[in-house]
This record gives C-alpha cells, structure tokens and sequence, in this order.
C-alpha cells in the first residue's frame, strides 16, 4: 500500500466516499475533530487506463478527477490533499491529450475552492513532485509533512537532473549542500518557510490529527500562496523574493 | 566553476549613457556599459569557460585601444568566441554613444 | 511592395516586451542595471544574468495601462528561478491590486520557457505556486494573455500556468506540452517518444495543433505587427478558452 493510501485510510478512516471518480483517486467526506473535512488522495492504480499512470502519477484521469473532487466539496467542509505523487505522467498520449490542462484543472479548482472560503490543507507523506505537487498539495493554506527519507519534494529525477546540468551524481550531492534551493529532502525544503508543521518520523496517525484539527479552525488553510513569504520560517529564504515585488511595487507606479 | 576576472585600462573619451546588450546563452555574452568617473575604464568578466584570462586581456586591450572610453563594463559570459566578445563591444559601445 | 514579415520568435524577451506596448510607452521595470540576478549559480558553474531571463515593462497597450512580462528563453532555457519567478508573481499581484482599485492594467505574459529552474528548484516551485495562483484570481476580473511565441515555447509548471490564463495566442513555431520531448524519452523510452523526431513533436505540441484542440484562442503569425494586433484585440475583443475539462481524446492516442 503506497503512502497516499496508508494515510488516506488514517485521516479518513469512516467517511463516506466520493463516487464516480477513477480508483487512482480517492476522494471521502469525514469530519476531524467535529470539523467537515474532503480528504483527497492520489493513489497507485496499476489497473489505470493510461499505461504511463500506474503508480500514483497525477495523469489525464488524476488531474480530471482532483478537480471533480475538489469541487464537488460540500459547503462549510474543508479539504485535506494527502500528498503522495512521484510526478507527473510522462507520456506521448499524455502530451497528445494535454497533461498541463489535466493539471492546471486541478490546482484551479483548490484555488477557487480556498479563495471562495474552504480552508485547504496538505499532508505530505511521500513524494512531492513538480507538476504533481503544484497540481495538488501546492494550493493548500496549510501545509504539514513527515520528516523521513520517503518524503522527497523535487522536480525532476536525479539522472535526468544529472543529464541537463551536465554534472555527476556526486557533484549534485555538493551542490545540494551549498544550494539548499537544489536540495530534495523535506527537512531542506522546510527551511523556506512554507511547510507549517514538521511531523518526526514514525509520527502515530492519531497525532498527526490532533494537529490538523486547530490548523482546519483557525483560518491558516485560507492563506494565499504568497502569504509564506511573510511566515517566520521565511525571513531570511524569501528574502530575495519580497525585495523583488518591493522594488516592482515601488517602480510600478512611478 | 565561474572565473572572475579584472581588467583596468587608461581611458579618455567620455561616453553620454549606459547601454547592455547580450544574453548569456552558450556561445555568447552580455555586456553592462556604465559610464566612469575620470580617466580609466574597468572591466568585471564572469566566464563559464575557465583558463582564457590571457585571451580576454588580448580582446580587451584591442578595444580600448582603438576606442579609450572611460567606462565601467560587465560582461557575462557563456562561452562566446572572440570574435563575438568584439563584436559584442563595439555593439555596446555603439548604443552608449 | 509586400513589407517582409519581422519575426518576433526572433527577438529578445526586452524586444518582444517593448514591440507590444505602444510605441514610447515602455518602460522597464528592475532593469539590468539594477543588478537583481542569482545568488545561486556561480556556486553551480553559472555565470547568471543581469535580468535573471524575465523582463517586465509597463507602459500601454491600445492605449490602455498594461504590463507586459517577458521571458527570455536564450538564458537557461527560459527557466524560471526565484527572482524571475517573483517577477512574474509580483506583476501578476500588483495588476489584481490595479483591479480591485478600479485602476485595470493590461497584463500579457509572453512565455518562452522550459519550466523550473534545476538550479533552483525549491524556491522556484513555491513562486510558480504562487503565479498559478494570481492568474486565477485574476483572471476572475479581467482576461489574462498568454502569448507563447517564442521558440522554446512553454513546458513545466509555467505550462500549467499557461493553462490557467483566459487566453492563449500561439505561433505555429512554438510549442505547448508538460514534458518536453527529451525528458519523455529519458523517463519512458524511445519507443515512448523518438525526441529527435521533430515533426512528431510539433505534431503533437506545436501551435497548430494546439489551437485546432481548442487549447489556445488564437493562431498568430510570427510577426511582431500582426502579434501586436493580436495581443490588442484579445483584451478588446476577449475569447475565453473552454473550461478545463477531459477534453476528446485524439485520434491514435486513446489509452
């Protein structure tokens, strides 16, 4: 059973399904701690209908379906992304067909469903990757993750990595250190601000719960993206972003 | 690696205003003219392409040679030949008259 | 005499971005003087650029307050990193502040890019999470243009983007897909997709084709008047493209 899966069950655990969505995504409406809350998990399929989608890839169907999930979240109940995705589906058809739609479909519908008033939530508890995880997980107001070797947030595999930059596996190790932008863990990829929880490894599901319940109450899964730039954990890595939109702002106008 | 190096020359001709031309794609440059204070020119190179100090000295010296303009360049470099770093002098030069 | 067609896929992203807006209107915004380029490339053996690869210009277009940002797809292949990518998002949150104020700016993004920067890449994810989120919000008042005309095209987390926009004016030249050719072939195979198989490619993500699926609102000649007429027309006269929905799948392609 892959990540997405194990902590679906975990989170939500006795709610009611979503029907008519395919078996890579599961969609349940439960409530956590009185609140409603839509979980929302891509999981594997090997059965899936596009052969280049099998394993928890957001393809075609994932992106399609996120969105009808997404949307079809009842009023007043929050949504929770359960954030386990290798990529994005790498495939002519999928490119034939038009993958950045599929994708683009899904992180449409978190931002319209948080700007309209659902706080929106992510659990990463395996992979985060690129065009999968700004389809689903990227959108959220509030964002936790599990701190083990599992949870990786990238954007392209190492060998390919390795290929475009024209450097070695060992030389992009280095880099990883002195470019912590580069790095691929989730400990290095919270030191710029936008994860909001850090759960230790091994975390029992019961309190990963317990925090997701004052974070469903408080507003935090309301947040725009570019609120993180003012978040403590950001001081110092956004740095350079906020001097940009200053100095826009300031030249805009003038 | 990216090599860092320094070039200063004698210069008398004033120029009237900045001027930036290029890119840093394989194969060529991009240069940032500012006007200097009083009789020297600097030149700041940035290069992908290491151990070409005695080559870039050359390229330079040619062109404040024939064109001693005081001015503050920077060049960003991704390889370009030298024939392309002239050319994209005399460019930059010629937008800052 | 017919005038030769000046092409815009041709010219630079500060070119492409000043030949949009009226003529004497454009002005740069965090110009190259200013020296706003990446920390984080000498360490990796990158002489960055004094623009980071995105240009941004106000000024106006038919008239009307607009912006204009431009990528530069020479640097990095157009990639975004993290002050290329606040650059985009910041022009995108200033013009939502422009419409909420009742003071609306034109906005074009004219994409050229590959996606993320690898060098970058943590910090360039968040602030395409953040550009993805401006457009929609934006786009809810007013249209937002995507011209891709380029000669990379878009790919990535832009090309999502892309797809988020009200509309989409392409070149036959350019392409739009999420994972460029080469990439498919390391991840899948050649059998998956021969990249060196241009035709192919464009037949699949190259413009045409992507405006005959209904997935950009306009074909564009690559040529700088008729892309300026364009642009224009497509804030007077604006098309929307179709809800983001599974589209027909094409002929030869179904799973």
């Amino acid at each position: 059973m892959s990540r997405g899966a194990e902590w679906f069950a975990h989170v939500g655990a006795g709610g009611t399904p979503v029907a008519g969505l395919p078996a890579s995504v599961r969609a349940a409406d439960t409530t956590i701690d009185g609140v409603p809350v839509r979980v929302v998990a891509v999981v594997r399929d090997p059965g899936a209908r596009f052969p280049r989608a099998r394993q928890g890839e957001v393809g075609i169907d994932e992106g399609f379906a996120l969105a009808r999930a997404v949307r079809g979240t009842p009023p007043g109940s929050a949504i929770l992304a359960i954030v386990d995705v290798p990529g994005q589906a790498f495939g002519v058809r999928e490119e034939a067909i038009g993958l950045q739609r599929a994708l683009a479909a899904s992180a449409q519908a978190y931002v319209q469903m948080r700007r309209g008033g659902h706080p929106v939530l992510a659990l990463v508890v395996g992979k985060a990757i690129s065009g999968a995880f700004l389809a689903h997980g990227l959108q959220a107001g509030w964002i936790g993750a599990i701190d083990d070797a599992a949870v990786e947030v990238h954007v392209m595999s190492k060998p390919a990595v390795a290929r475009v930059t024209r450097m070695d596996e060992a030389d992009l190790v280095r880099i990883a250190r002195e470019v912590p932008a580069t790095a691929r863990d989730i400990e290095t990829f919270a030191r710029f601000g936008a994860v909001d929880e850090l759960f230790p490894a091994g975390v029992a599901p019961e309190a990963v719960v317990a925090a997701l319940a004052p974070a469903l109450r408080d507003g935090r899964g309301l947040r725009n993206p570019v609120a993180r730039l003012a978040y403590p954990g950001a001081v110092q890595t956004r740095a350079l972003a906020r001097e940009v939109r200053a100095r826009l702002q300031e030249a805009w106008d003038a | 690696m990216v090599e860092t190096l320094n070039y200063t020359f004698a210069a008398r001709e004033p120029v009237a205003q900045r001027a930036h031309v290029g890119v840093v794609a394989s194969g060529n440059c991009e240069i940032l003219l500012e006007p200097a204070e009083g009789a020297s020119a600097s030149v700041l190179v940035r290069t992908s392409v290491n151990g070409f100090a005695p080559t870039w000295a050359a390229v330079l010296d040619r062109f404040f040679a024939r064109h001693p303009v005081a001015v503050n360049l920077q060049i960003n470099d991704f390889g370009a030949t030298p024939a392309v770093v002239a050319m994209r002098l005399e460019q930059v030069l010629e937008h800052a008259r | 005499m017919i005038a030769l067609a000046e092409s815009f896929a041709e010219r630079s992203a500060r070119e492409r971005a000043r030949g949009l807006l009226d003529p004497g209107t454009a002005r740069e915004l965090i110009d190259p003087f200013e020296r706003v380029e990446s920390p984080y490339l000498a360490a990796q053996g990158v002489v960055p650029q004094s623009d980071d690869g995105v240009v941004v210009m106000r000024g106006t277009l038919g008239g009307v307050r607009a912006c204009v940002v431009a990528t530069d797809g020479r640097f990095l292949g157009g990639s975004i990193g993290e002050i290329g990518g606040a650059k985009i998002a910041g022009a995108l949150e200033l013009t939502l502040r422009d419409a909420e104020r009742g003071t609306p700016t034109r906005l074009v993004l004219a994409l050229d890019t590959g996606g993320i920067r690898l060098q970058e890449a943590n910090l360039a994810i968040l602030a395409v999470s953040e550009i993805a989120d401006a457009i929609t919000a934006l786009r809810a008042k007013q249209p937002v243009v995507a011209l891709v005309a380029g000669r990379v095209g878009v790919y990535g987390g832009l090309s999502l983007c892309t797809s988020l926009c009200s509309a989409i004016l392409v070149t036959e030249g350019a392409r739009i897909g999420l994972n460029g050719p080469d990439v498919i072939e390391t991840e899948a195979g050649v059998e998956e997709l021969d990249a060196s198989d241009l035709p192919l490619v464009w037949r699949i993500t190259g413009g045409k084709r992507r405006f005959e699926q209904g997935f950009a609102t306009e074909l564009v000649r690559d040529d700088v008047d008729a892309i300026r007429a364009a642009v224009v027309r497509a804030f007077e006269e604006p098309r929307e493209l179709p809800p983001l929905e599974m589209p027909a799948i094409p002929e030869g392609y179904a799973p």
